[in-house]
């Protein structure tokens, strides 16, 4: 992917150019403001390779549209807003159920509830991680520049084919609808690298997809291709018929686990901006980075040696590089615009409490000046 | 070049929103950096909408305009314009429509306010409301000398229909002889 070309967007458009170039012909949603402009442009852009977008009747229906497909075979895309993301829960409980593939742009709002409908929040990050009841593992990617709104959304779909599961990522307002230029790959490098989900071609009556190992994902073929199997919500067995047999609905919810706590070094991303000789560190990712970066720019022209560490694949969390920072880095600063969702995690995994906040949960962007003045504030 | 930091404020509706592009994508085709951030209300026409518009030759990170950096701005409705004046620095030029933007005296000493009424000039001289983003378009560039005038005509003329091209082309010379009549006032 090493050939880049320019492109004049907004974070909304090229996700849904991104979800075109990686092979995604279904587009199953509802509109809803901040994201409305991925069903848009999609809906433009689908027709004219032979795909299909379908405004359903609500975001049950988007959502459950979208899983339909995905079980056919095609690469499958919603897109919502918070608000939708609460309504599809249920079905995202489903897919990761059955483990249908399948990829979901949040393009996140002021909430809870309607919130704040226009405006900038990062307050879906728990969400994110557990859209649904039940216990298993999720994958959520978080764009953090115009160019990632377009490169996550190509690399949610690969992992969604790897791991047979659905792959949030995560945009919000100031991402989704800034306008400038973006340095994305070809559609031709993107094509060049799908890598499509693993298919069984034996012999039908030897077909088990669910019987898998116990890192990996379940391996469902296409329907209609001949190779007869069930999909359920219910603990299932090889062949995807409900169970209650002990040891089955043990090793289910394991493997469910272990297929993505396995090969986490798979699906980790991160930036790390002039962190090599900084003394204070600065955790933040989505839209707040873009601040961040600007501010430690700032401060290092006044000689405040800032840098940033930003998660890009979010859910699971970079745990080993997490805690090797927290060791190194004395002063630790987050920034999240919500009341500390992430910074609980960070906790969690550098095994400390001691870590600066700086959030924000009125529906506006941070400043570099908000984050310049509580660096100096605290350390 | 240094950063050009520019706001339009408007209403939803108004279709501020176009010129802002229009910037970004002719700074982006020169070779630099151009970004357009919007924020608006949940409500659809008649909440006050603002447009930043960042210009620069090196990467742009933070998308907005930052509060006492911006050099000029442009508004067309009195409550935006009241919300937004203060991320304008002193001294810096602000142009209203004076038929819907009603600044203070003291708004007066502050800033370089300077009076075209931009509506009007679009419903009666080009005869098409809509044309009102590309005559600001013209006057924030005559003010500003941001980008080549034939490169961001050219940028301008690509977004939008070929059947209003006139119409257009017209609205950007009309608002490019109105600023610069305001300028040798």
């Amino acid at each position: 992917m090493s050939e880049l070309r320019e492109i004049i967007s907004t974070g909304n458009d090229l996700a849904a150019i991104a979800a075109v170039d990686a092979g995604c012909m279904f587009f199953g949603g509802y509109p809803i403001t901040p994201s409305s402009e991925v069903m848009h442009t999609i809906s433009d852009l689908l027709p004219a390779v032979g795909g299909v977008a379908i405004q359903m009747e609500d975001e049950i229906g988007g959502v459950a549209a979208a899983i339909g497909a995905a079980m056919s075979g095609v690469r499958s895309l919603t897109a919502t807003s918070g608000p939708g993301m609460s309504l599809k829960a249920e079905n995202l409980g489903l897919a990761n159920m059955a483990e249908v593939p399948l990829v979901v742009v949040n393009v996140m709002r002021g909430g809870p509830s309607t919130g704040l409908p226009t405006r900038v929040a990062q307050g879906d990050i728990n969400q994110a991680k557990n859209p649904s009841h039940g216990d298993y593992k999720s994958i959520t990617l978080a764009a953090g520049n115009l160019a990632e709104c377009y490169t996550e959304v190509v690399r949610a779909f690969n992992l969604a084919d790897r791991f047979m599961t659905p792959v949030i990522v995560l945009l919000d307002e100031t991402i989704g609808h800034m306008h400038g230029k973006a340095m994305i790959p070809t559609a031709e490098a993107v094509k060049a690298g799908i890598k499509p989900r693993k298919t069984f071609d034996g012999p039908p009556e030897e077909y088990k997809p669910y019987g898998v190992a116990q890192d990996e994902p379940a391996v469902l073929n296409p329907m209609f291709t001949g190779y007869r199997y069930h999909y359920t919500g219910l603990h299932h067995d090889a062949d995807g018929f409900p169970t209650e047999e002990i040891e089955t609905c043990r090793k289910l919810i394991d493997r469910l686990f272990r297929k993505v706590d396995e090969h986490r070094d798979e699906i980790e991303l991160n930036e790390e901006y002039m962190l090599d000789d900084a003394d204070i560190l600065i955790i933040g990712y989505g839209s707040a980075s873009l601040a961040i970066k600007e501010a430690i720019n700032v401060l290092r022209e006044e000689g405040i040696k800032a840098g940033m560490f930003r998660p890009i694949t979010i859910w699971p969390s970079p745990e080993k590089r997490l805690e090797e920072l927290g060791k190194k880095f004395d002063k630790i600063l987050s920034v999240e615009l919500n009341q500390g969702q992430y910074l609980e995690e960070i906790q969690r995994c550098m095994g400390r409490k001691d870590i600066e906040k700086l959030t924000k949960t009125n529906g506006r962007p941070f400043s570099p000046a908000d984050i310049i003045e509580k660096v100096k504030e605290v350390f | 070049m240094s950063r050009i930091v520019m706001r339009f404020t408007g209403v939803g509706g108004q279709g501020v929103l176009l010129a802002g592009e229009i910037f970004a994508a002719a700074k982006i085709k020169a070779g630099g950096y151009g970004v357009k951030t919007a924020t608006y209300t949940s409500q659809v026409r008649g909440g006050p909408t603002v447009v930043d518009i960042q210009l620069d030759d090196e990467e742009i990170w933070y998308p907005y305009a930052i509060d006492g950096q911006i050099d000029f701005m442009l508004s067309v409705a009195d409550k935006s314009y009241q919300l937004f004046k203060n991320g304008v620095r002193e001294g810096g030029t602000i142009v209203i429509d004076p038929n819907l933007v009603y600044p203070s005296e003291e708004d007066r000493k502050k800033w370089n306010i300077v009076e075209i009424p931009i509506i009007t000039i679009a419903k009666e001289e080009v005869g098409l409301v809509l044309t009102q983003s590309v005559i600001a378009l013209a006057i924030a560039n005559t003010f500003m000398n941001a980008l080549d005038e034939k490169l961001l005509i050219d940028t301008m003329l690509s977004k939008v229909p070929p059947k209003v091209h006139e119409a257009n082309l017209k609205a950007y010379e009309l608002g490019k002889k109105y600023a610069l009549e305001a300028m040798n006032k």
